[in-house]
């Protein structure tokens, strides 16, 4: 009578055809890593940058008037517009970054930086100031899609 | 089918309405502060035109780099810039120090003297013609590609600066908003020449 260390024939055939689990090596566990804090890091981004320009077109909308397409800069019309944008981003900031009803919130940022876009391509052509934002545009049509968010104010 | 991953609770919505109501106190406050805190010559202002004293015809200085000089400065459709703040006269005396005042780190100097890499990224999209006149200068400040207003005098001017708060609305020749720019000239000790 023989003991043998080896597995049973069966096992050893199907063992190679088994996918390693994909923790399993570090490249798998930054993979893991980044499917389950990527969209909230996303998400918690884009709201710093909405946050950021929403409450500077409040508090400066004379530095913003420039940006308001077929209005003169210095009406009130184009600050009153300023303002609004401003106000909007502001909310979709803290929706964003608190993690409320995000993919309502990344969906209207798509809207605003959209028209934000076909604005500066209207007015100034393609540029830097453009491009830049169509990456951030690309980012909110990101979030828009169902992802397993963090962080989130679900109360 | 699966549920919003983040739906919008009692909490969530009642954070959004703090929000809502904050952003527009910001707005009021906004809105009410609107014309105030730029740099005195500011370019994107609606201050109406200062009282402009026409310079002799004399060999002229551009402080515009030669990239400029045809550029089209996209702040939409205003006329042209003002190179004073309103009211100023070209009687007045020196004002304060510029180096006292909060935008003293936008400002770059574009005349006398070649303008540094700065002061050429904040003059885009703007051309400033300066002229030495008897104990004064002459100061003629556009949006490049659009008609210049009368030149201005500035007695015992000795400096001129181009304010730029940010450039980051600079892209290109263009720059999309003139609300952040505005011109000081100073005189040979730095206090501004109203």
């Amino acid at each position: 009578m023989s003991i043998s260390r080896k597995p049973p024939p069966a096992r050893r055939a199907a063992a190679p055809a088994a996918p390693a689990p994909a923790a399993a090596t570090p490249a798998g566990r930054a993979g893991e890593l980044a499917a389950a804090w990527a969209p909230t890091a996303g998400r918690v981004l884009l709201g710093l940058v909405l946050a950021w320009f929403g409450y500077h077109e409040l508090v400066q909308p004379g530095l913003w008037t420039g940006y308001v397409p077929l209005v003169a800069s210095g009406s009130a019309l184009a600050a009153v517009a300023v303002l609004a944008h401003g106000w909007l981003l502001l909310v979709l900031a803290v929706a964003l970054i608190c993690g409320i009803a995000t993919r309502v919130a990344a969906a209207a940022a798509v809207v605003l930086l959209a028209e934000i876009v076909i604005s500066l391509i209207a007015v100034g052509g393609l540029s830097d100031l453009t491009m830049r934002d169509v990456g951030v545009l690309g980012l909110a049509v990101c979030l828009t899609g169902r992802h397993p968010q963090r962080l989130v104010l679900r109360r | 089918m699966r549920p919003p991953t983040t739906p919008a609770g009692p909490a969530g919505l009642t954070l959004l309405a703090v929000t809502a109501i904050a952003g527009i106190i910001l707005a009021v406050h906004g809105w009410s502060g609107r014309h105030s805190g730029l740099a005195p010559g500011a370019l994107g202002t609606t201050a109406s035109p200062a009282s402009a004293t026409a310079g002799p015809a004399s060999p002229a200085r551009t402080a515009a780099p030669a990239g400029h000089a045809s550029t089209d400065r996209r702040a939409g459709s205003r006329s042209a810039a003002s190179p004073a703040p309103a009211g100023s006269s070209p009687a007045a005396g020196p004002g304060p120090l510029l180096s006292a005042q909060p935008y003293a780190s936008y400002a770059f100097r574009v005349w006398p003297g070649t303008p540094n890499a700065a002061a050429r990224a904040a003059l885009t999209g703007l051309t400033v013609k300066v002229r030495r006149q008897g104990s004064g200068i002459t100061v003629t400040a556009s949006v490049s590609g659009q008609p210049a207003p009368a030149p201005r005098f500035y007695s015992g001017g000795a400096r001129v600066y181009i304010v730029e708060a940010s450039l980051g609305d600079d892209s290109g020749n263009s720059d999309y908003s003139l609300g952040d720019d505005g011109l000081i000239v100073t005189d040979a000790q730095g206090r501004i020449v109203q």
